[in-house]
Formats: C-alpha cells, sequence, structure tokens
C-alpha cells in the first residue's frame, strides 16, 4: 500500500512537473506572439520558475524517498519487531518447555530420590528381616537342639522309666513274696486267734464266775451297813439313856427351885402393884407441879401488872400534881375533861361565828370595792365627760375664732367690693363671685361641722374603750386583791384540805394510768385470745356438723387401722402355718392371696427346668445303657464300676457269673494306666497275666487274649 | 379422702365463697357468702386437703374458679351452706372457723377464722343493692390475692389432713339435729396474721389465720 501510495506520489509529481512544463510551454506559446523584448525575461523567468519547480519537485522526491525509506524502515522496523517477538515467543516458549522439563526432570529426581531412599528403607527393612530371620533360625535351632535335647532327655527318662518299671516288677515279686510269707503268718495268727479265744471264754466264765462273787460281796455290804446303822442307833440311844440318867437325878433340884421362883413370882407381883400406885402417885405429883409452875409465872405476870397498874395509877394520880389542877380521882379527871370539851365547844362555836363573820366581812368588803370600782369608773366617766366638754369648748373657741376671722374677712371684702362697686362695671360679676364664695363658705363649713361630729364620736368611744379598759383592770385588781385575800384567810384552814386534796388528785391520777395500762394489757389479750379463737362461754357457743369431714376421715382411718391390724394376723398365722406345715394347705381359704406373677413364672421355670432335667436324665441314661451294650457286644467285656477307680470287666464268654477282672486306675483318672487286681479269676489267668501283661505289657492283647481262651473253652470245635 | 400437699390452704377460702354463694338470699349476703364460698374452696384447693383432681373450674361472675367434684364433700357443704346462710340473714353469727387437723396426731395445724359484723339494722332495709360485676370481681380477686400471698409463709402440710367448719353463734340459739356444740380447736403454740377485712352493705368480715408454729423455725 505505502508503494502504491508512492506510485501515486510519484505519478502526481510527474503530472505536475509535466504541467509545469507543459504551461511554460504555453505561457510560451502565448507569450510570444505578445511581447518581443521579454522573450529573454520571460524565457528567465521561465527557467527561474522552473527550476524553482525542479527544486520543489526534487524536494518533493527527497521527501517522497525519504519517505518511503521512512516507510521501508518503519516496515522493516516492524518486521525485525515481529520478528523478533516471534522469537521471543518462541524463546518464551523454549523457555517454558525448558522449565518444564526441568520441573519434569526435578520432580523426576525427587521421586527417585524417594524411590531411592525407599530402596534403601526396603534394604534396611530387608537387611533386618534378615536379621530377624537369622536370629529367628537361631532360634529355631536353638530350639531344635533343646529338643534334640529334650528327646534325648526322654529317652534317658523312657529308660530310666523303664528300669523303674523293671525295679517295680521286681519289687512286686517281692511284694507277692511277701503277701504269701503274709498269708503264713496271716495263719499263724489266726490258730493264734482260736486259742486267744478259747481264752478268752475260760476269761468269760471266770469273769462271770466273779460277777456273781461280786454280787454276793454286795449284799453282804449292804447286810454289815444295816448292822452298822444299828449299831450306831443302839449307842445313840446308850447315850440317851445316860442323860436320861443325870437329868432324872437333877429332878429334886429343880423341883426346890421351882417353888422359890414361884415365891418370887408372887414377891414380885406385889411389888407390881405396888409400883403402878407409886406411878400414878408420880404422875399426879407431876401434873400438880406443871400447875404450880404456871401458877407461879402467872403470878409474875400479875405482879408484874399490878406494878404497871400502880405505875399508872401513880401517874393518873400525879396527874392533878402535874396539870396543877384538883384532881385526885377519876372523876375528876372526868370532870377536868369534859370541861375541857366544854370549852373546846365553846372555842369551836366561836371559831365558827369568826368565820362566819370573816365571811360576811369579806362579802361586804367586796361589794364595797365593786362599788369603789364602779364609783371610779363613774369617775373617770365624768373626767372624760369633762374633758369632751373642754375639747368641745376649745373646738367651739376656735370656730368662734375662724368664723370671725371670716366675717372680718367677708366685711373687708364686702367693704373692697362696694368701694370698687362704684368704679368697675363687673358687679353682676362680683355678686355672683360674693354669692359662690358664700355658697363655698357654707359648704366648707357643714364639712367641718361634720368632720367636727365626726372627731367627736371618735374621742367619745375611745373614752368608752377607756373606761371599758379601766373598769376591767379594775376588776382584775379586784379579784386579785380577793384572791390574795382568800388565799391569806384560808391559808392556814384550808392548807391542809388543798394538800389533801392534791395528794387525792395525784393517787387517781396514778390510779388511772395504772388502770389504763391493765386496760390495755387486758384490751391485747382479749385480742389475742380473739384471734386465736377464744370466745366467751356465756354469749356464744360453738356449733359443727356432726357428719363433717374431719370426723368422717377420721373413722376412715380407724377403719383402715382396724382392717390392716386384721390382715396383718391373718399372714401372722399364716406365716406360722407355712413355716410350721411345710406347703400351703388347701383348707387355707380364709386368706386367699392371689400368687403374684413373678411366683408363677418362676413356678413354670421351676416345673420346666425339672422336666428338663428329667428327659436329660433319661436320655442320658438311655445313651449309657446303649453304649455299655455296644461295648458288651463289640469287645465282649461288661465293664462295670465297682469302687472308685475300680472297674469290674466280665467277660461274655465267662463260665461262671463271679468270674471277673478287676482292673484298677493308677495315677490320674483320664491318664488310662490300669493295673490288674488279683481275683479268683485272674489266678486262673497267670499266664496270660504273665506274658501280655508283664512281658507285652498291653492290657487290650491280655484282654483279647483272654476272650480266646474262654471262647475256645466254651465252644468245641 | 384426704392427703398430704406442701400447698396453702387456699380451697378452704374458695369453699367458703361457693358455700355462701349457694345460700344466701339477699344479694348483699350473696356476694359476701359468694366471696366467701370462693375463697375457701380456693383453700381447700390449694392447701391440697383434697387432691386436684377432684376439683374442677367453673366460671361464675366471668371469673373461672376451682371447685370441688368430690359428692360427699359438695353435700356436707351444701348442707352447712343452707345452715350458715339463715344465721347469716339473722344475723347470730358471730364468726366462721374452718379448722384443718391433722389425721395421724389428731391436732390442729391450721385455723382459718372469718370474724363477721353484723349490722342489724341494715338487715331491715333489705332493699337488694345490685353490686356490679366488677365489684365482685375485684373483691374476689383481692381475696385470692390475699390468700395466695398468705401461702408464702404458711408451713407445709406433710400429713394426711381434713378439715372441718366451726361457726360461732350466739348462745342462745336452736340448732338443728345435725349440728352439735364443739370446742373452739384451737391451735397449741401459734402465730396468728391478720388478713384484709372486706365490707359488704350488711357484713363487715376481719379475716385471719392461724397456724402451728414449727419447732424448727
Amino acid at each position: 500500500m505505502s508503494d502504491l501510495e508512492d506510485d501515486t506520489t510519484i505519478f502526481s509529481t510527474l503530472k505536475s512537473f509535466k504541467s509545469l512544463i507543459a504551461r511554460p510551454e504555453r505561457s510560451l506559446h502565448e507569450v510570444e506572439p505578445a511581447y518581443g523584448r521579454s522573450d529573454l525575461q520571460k524565457l528567465y523567468t521561465q527557467r527561474v520558475e522552473m527550476e524553482e519547480a525542479a527544486e520543489r519537485i526534487r524536494s518533493h522526491t527527497s521527501l517522497l524517498q525519504l519517505t518511503q525509506e521512512k516507510q521501508q524502515m518503519e516496515l522493516s522496523h516492524k518486521r525485525a519487531r515481529i520478528e523478533l517477538e516471534k522469537e521471543a515467543h518462541s524463546s518464551s516458549r523454549d523457555l517454558q518447555r525448558q522449565m518444564d522439563l526441568n520441573q519434569d526432570l526435578l520432580t523426576k529426581l525427587r521421586r527417585l530420590e524417594e524411590k531411592e531412599g525407599k530402596a534403601n528403607q526396603a534394604l534396611n527393612d530387608e537387611m533386618e528381616n534378615k536379621k530377624a530371620l537369622k536370629r529367628s533360625l537361631e532360634e529355631f535351632h536353638k530350639q531344635a537342639n533343646d529338643k534334640d535335647n529334650r528327646h534325648a532327655e526322654a529317652n534317658q527318662m523312657v529308660s530310666e522309666l523303664k528300669d523303674e518299671v523293671r525295679t517295680l516288677n521286681q519289687k512286686l515279686q517281692i511284694q507277692e513274696s511277701k503277701f504269701s510269707t503274709q498269708n503264713l503268718e496271716n495263719q499263724a495268727l489266726q490258730e493264734q486267734l482260736e486259742m486267744q479265744r478259747k481264752k478268752y471264754q475260760e476269761v468269760n466264765q471266770r469273769y462271770q464266775t466273779l460277777q456273781s462273787s461280786q454280787l454276793s460281796n454286795t449284799e453282804s455290804e449292804l447286810k454289815i451297813k444295816e448292822l452298822k446303822r444299828r449299831l450306831a442307833l443302839q449307842e445313840q440311844d446308850s447315850i440317851i439313856v445316860k442323860n436320861m440318867k443325870t437329868e432324872v437325878a437333877r429332878l429334886p433340884e429343880l423341883e426346890r427351885e421351882v417353888k422359890r421362883l414361884q415365891e418370887e413370882n408372887l414377891y414380885l407381883r406385889e411389888t407390881k402393884e405396888n409400883c403402878s400406885l407409886l406411878k400414878e402417885e408420880t404422875e399426879g405429883l407431876r401434873k400438880k407441879l406443871e400447875r404450880m409452875e404456871k401458877v407461879v409465872e402467872e403470878k409474875l405476870k400479875l405482879e408484874l401488872e399490878k406494878e404497871k397498874l400502880g405505875q399508872e395509877l401513880q401517874a393518873w394520880e400525879n396527874i392533878g400534881q402535874t396539870t396543877g389542877l384538883n384532881i385526885r380521882k377519876p372523876e375528876d379527871l372526868s370532870r377536868e375533861v369534859i370541861q375541857i370539851q366544854q370549852r373546846e365547844l365553846n372555842l369551836k362555836q366561836q371559831n365558827y361565828t369568826l368565820t362566819s363573820n370573816i365571811r360576811s366581812l369579806e362579802k361586804t368588803r367586796t361589794q364595797l370595792q365593786s362599788e369603789a370600782a364602779e364609783l371610779r369608773s363613774k369617775a373617770q366617766e365624768e373626767q372624760k365627760k369633762r374633758e369632751n366638754q373642754d375639747a368641745l369648748v376649745r373646738r367651739l373657741q376656735k370656730r368662734v375664732l375662724l368664723l370671725t376671722k371670716e366675717r372680718d374677712g367677708m366685711r373687708a371684702i364686702l367693704e373692697s367690693y362696694d368701694s370698687e362697686l362704684a368704679a368697675s362695671e363687673y358687679s353682676p360679676q362680683l355678686t355672683r363671685r360674693v354669692k359662690e364664695a358664700e355658697e363655698m363658705l357654707q359648704k366648707i363649713q357643714t364639712h367641718n361641722t361634720e368632720m367636727e361630729a365626726q372627731l367627736f364620736k371618735a374621742q367619745e368611744e375611745a373614752g368608752t374603750f377607756k373606761l371599758q379598759a379601766q373598769a376591767v383592770t379594775l376588776e382584775l385588781e379586784a379579784v386579785k386583791e380577793q384572791l390574795s385575800s382568800v388565799s391569806e384567810n384560808s391559808s392556814k384552814a384550808t392548807d391542809e384540805e388543798l394538800n389533801s386534796l392534791r395528794q387525792k388528785i395525784e393517787e387517781l391520777e396514778t390510779e388511772r394510768q395504772r388502770l389504763e395500762e391493765q386496760n390495755n394489757i387486758l384490751e391485747m389479750r382479749l385480742e389475742r385470745h380473739n384471734l386465736q379463737g377464744d370466745y366467751d362461754p356465756v354469749k356464744t357457743k360453738v356449733v359443727h356438723f356432726r357428719m363433717n369431714p374431719t370426723c368422717v376421715a377420721k373413722q376412715q382411718r380407724a377403719e383402715d387401722v382396724e382392717q390392716l391390724r386384721v390382715e396383718c394376723e391373718r399372714l401372722r398365722d399364716r406365716l406360722r402355718k407355712m413355716e410350721a406345715g411345710g406347703a400351703v394347705t388347701t383348707d387355707d381359704t380364709t386368706l386367699v392371696i392371689p400368687p403374684s406373677q413373678e411366683i408363677l413364672d418362676l413356678r413354670k421355670r421351676m416345673e420346666s427346668a425339672e422336666l428338663k432335667n428329667q428327659r436329660l436324665k433319661e436320655v442320658f441314661q438311655k445313651k449309657i445303657q446303649e453304649f455299655r451294650t455296644v461295648c458288651y457286644v463289640l469287645t465282649g467285656y461288661q465293664i462295670d464300676i465297682t469302687v472308685e477307680n475300680q472297674y469290674r470287666l466280665t467277660s461274655a464268654y465267662a463260665e461262671r457269673m463271679e468270674d471277673s477282672l478287676l482292673f484298677k486306675a493308677s495315677g490320674a483318672v483320664g491318664s488310662g494306666s490300669m493295673q490288674l487286681l488279683e481275683t479268683d479269676f485272674s489266678r486262673t489267668l497267670s499266664e496270660l497275666v504273665d506274658l501280655h501283661l508283664f512281658h507285652q505289657k498291653s492290657i487290650p492283647v491280655f484282654l483279647s487274649a483272654v476272650t480266646l481262651d474262654l471262647f475256645s473253652r466254651q465252644t468245641v470245635v | 379422702m384426704c392427703r398430704k400437699a406442701p400447698v396453702s390452704s387456699l380451697f378452704i377460702n374458695k369453699w367458703l365463697f361457693l358455700l355462701c354463694m349457694a345460700c344466701c338470699t339477699t344479694t348483699a349476703n350473696t356476694t359476701f357468702c359468694f366471696r366467701q364460698t370462693f375463697g375457701i374452696n380456693s383453700i381447700l384447693y390449694q392447701r391440697g386437703i383434697y387432691p386436684a383432681e377432684t376439683f374442677s373450674r367453673v366460671t361464675q361472675y366471668d371469673m373461672s374458679l376451682q371447685l370441688t367434684t368430690d359428692p360427699k364433700l359438695k353435700t356436707y357443704l351444701t348442707n352447712v351452706v343452707t345452715q350458715l346462710k339463715e344465721w347469716l340473714f339473722d344475723c347470730t353469727v358471730q364468726k366462721l372457723v374452718v379448722v384443718i387437723t391433722c389425721l395421724e396426731t389428731n391436732e390442729v395445724l391450721e385455723r382459718w377464722q372469718f370474724d363477721i359484723e353484723c349490722d342489724k339494722t341494715a338487715k331491715d332495709s333489705s332493699a337488694p343493692r345490685e353490686k356490679s360485676i366488677k365489684a365482685i370481681q375485684e373483691e374476689i380477686r383481692s381475696v385470692i390475692r390475699q390468700i395466695t400471698a398468705t401461702v408464702t409463709f404458711l408451713p407445709l402440710l406433710e400429713t394426711a389432713c381434713a378439715f372441718d367448719l366451726l361457726i360461732y353463734t350466739d348462745k342462745d340459739l336452736e340448732v338443728p339435729e345435725q349440728w352439735e356444740e364443739s370446742g373452739p380447736q384451737l391451735i397449741d403454740q401459734s402465730e396468728e396474721v391478720r388478713l384484709r377485712s372486706f365490707t359488704t352493705s350488711i357484713h363487715k368480715v376481719n379475716s385471719m389465720v392461724a397456724y402451728k408454729r414449727t419447732n424448727s423455725m
């Protein structure tokens, strides 16, 4: 495209050049005929223009060339750039590929390393395994060795055991020999036994004789005892007889003593009577003594009283002397007393009269005081009135003065007005003024009088108030005076009354307080009781329904308790019966306790278990029987267990029922080592025993040999 | 018939309410009695004297209340209530007491006492004063509230209990055949608590509860 553009520019420049060239030619052609002298100039100018055009064209072309070059360079640049970019891309791609490869290689390296590690580990493991195996091998070797050793030991043991067996067999033989000797000994012993028995019988006989002699002995001893006893009794009797003799010898003496004692008795009785008499006398005397003592005391008291009375009498007698009156007898005293009393009465009367006088005087005094007060008040009123009158007078005087002044003034005005009347024209006005002035004056005067009247009233009121106040003060003073007078007069007489009254008041106050407190306490108590539900039985009563729930509940409870008790008793009886009788009897129908579910289940289980047991037993029995019959049939021997560890074999072909072989299990029960015991039957088979048991050491062979032998014996071929 | 329960004796009050409600003639009496029976029923219910399943909810005066369904108890209550109604009308009742006794030891555990002060003059003017339902409800609610409050401090009734109703009347009152005199059944060593008093147009009722002091305190 740029080439095309270059071409177009080239073409355009060429065109322009051509056009330029053509123009001058035309211009040349056009100009020629016109001017002749300016041909050179025109040519010059044309040349110049052409040169300029050529320069321009050259510049254009150079420009174009430059631009072309530039474009080419740009192109080449671009191409180079593109190529470079491509190269860069490719190189980057290569780089990436290289990187990937690198990474792959690295991962591969790592994997290989891991593999190597694993291989190493595996190697190590293998090594260890190998070592373990070696060790195990060694161990196995050791075990093998051990086993060989043990085997060798076992062999040794076996040999030893064989030796032992041999020795045992030898021992057995020895034992058998010993046994035979023992049998001989046994026989000897039996003979001895017979001898011993005979001896025993002899001894028995002797024993019996001995017993009989013993019996006779005992009898004789009894006799001896009896005789001894009799002897003892007789001796006692003899002693008694001796004592009796001595006592009898004492008899006369006793009689004498008895007589003496009787005499003494009589004497003592007499003396007893005397004694009692004397006692009575003493008692009487004692009582007298007591009475006398009492009398003496009374006497003393009376003497004291007498002295006192004497003293009193003397005092009474002396009264006359002390009081200075003519008293010698009590009548005089009474007389004196009466006189004194009369005097007292008189004095009292005088007192009363005096008091009444005093009261009357007081009353009059009060009256007088009140009159005085009234008079004073009146005087004061008068004074007030007077003062008022004086004030009035003064006012009047003042008024008079004022009036005169006014009059004078008015007169002066009138005179002046009169003098001026002729001069001026203002006479009606003046007259009017005068009238107005007069009216004003009158008004002022009336106002004045009113004010004065008010003032007067006020003064009067003040005066009355003052009077009242003074009267009240006077009354107060009078009352005070009365009080003081009263108190002065009655202080002496009524002090005591006042004190007593005050005391009474105080007592009453205290009592009142006490009663108030008591009242409060009682009220509180009452309240409390009321709260608690207490009531006054006089006024109220408490009722409730007969069949109330509490009652019913209590009855119910009692019934329940009774029922429970009865049930308890029944259960206890039942328990006792059960413990005593074992099973529950069917006639226990009074109490039917339904058996609980558990018990029924347990019973069922028990029954089933028993059934199972039963069945198992039967099965076992059957099996055992079967097995035994099979054994008998197959082996030809019936094996019975007679005693623990002993087995009795009876052959099928035995000639007699008692022919049996006895085997004993030696060693552990399950080990199976048996030993043949001696029986009658085994003695007949001694050859077979020697052959099969001692030499061949096989019991089955022995048994089969026995069977064959018996079978051969039985059947006749 | 009775069982133990550690709840308050609201049932009694509620029951008393029903009691009185069922019996009273004048509305003032009715409302008073209604309040009382209701309170007593609630006491019995809450104190657990009777098992809770024997109670059923009943709507009265737009409020749901617990009433007993035990037939024996109902007959007993109606009997007592009819009698009480008469006596209330005559103003011869001084106190109404609900006594809760323990069945095992036969001792009184709680005592709900209602002192009734009757205005005898007002009885003659028996123009029935209709109390608004709201007022009745308010009173019932207040009583229940009070009783619930007392529940908090009343000791638990551990053992089986039974209740009894005692009426304090004038001495010279003739009692019918079914009623008998009894003791006041006081509590030994009791603590007393005064409850709110309320008034109707005729009566003034002071209520209080006394309970046996527990030794553990």
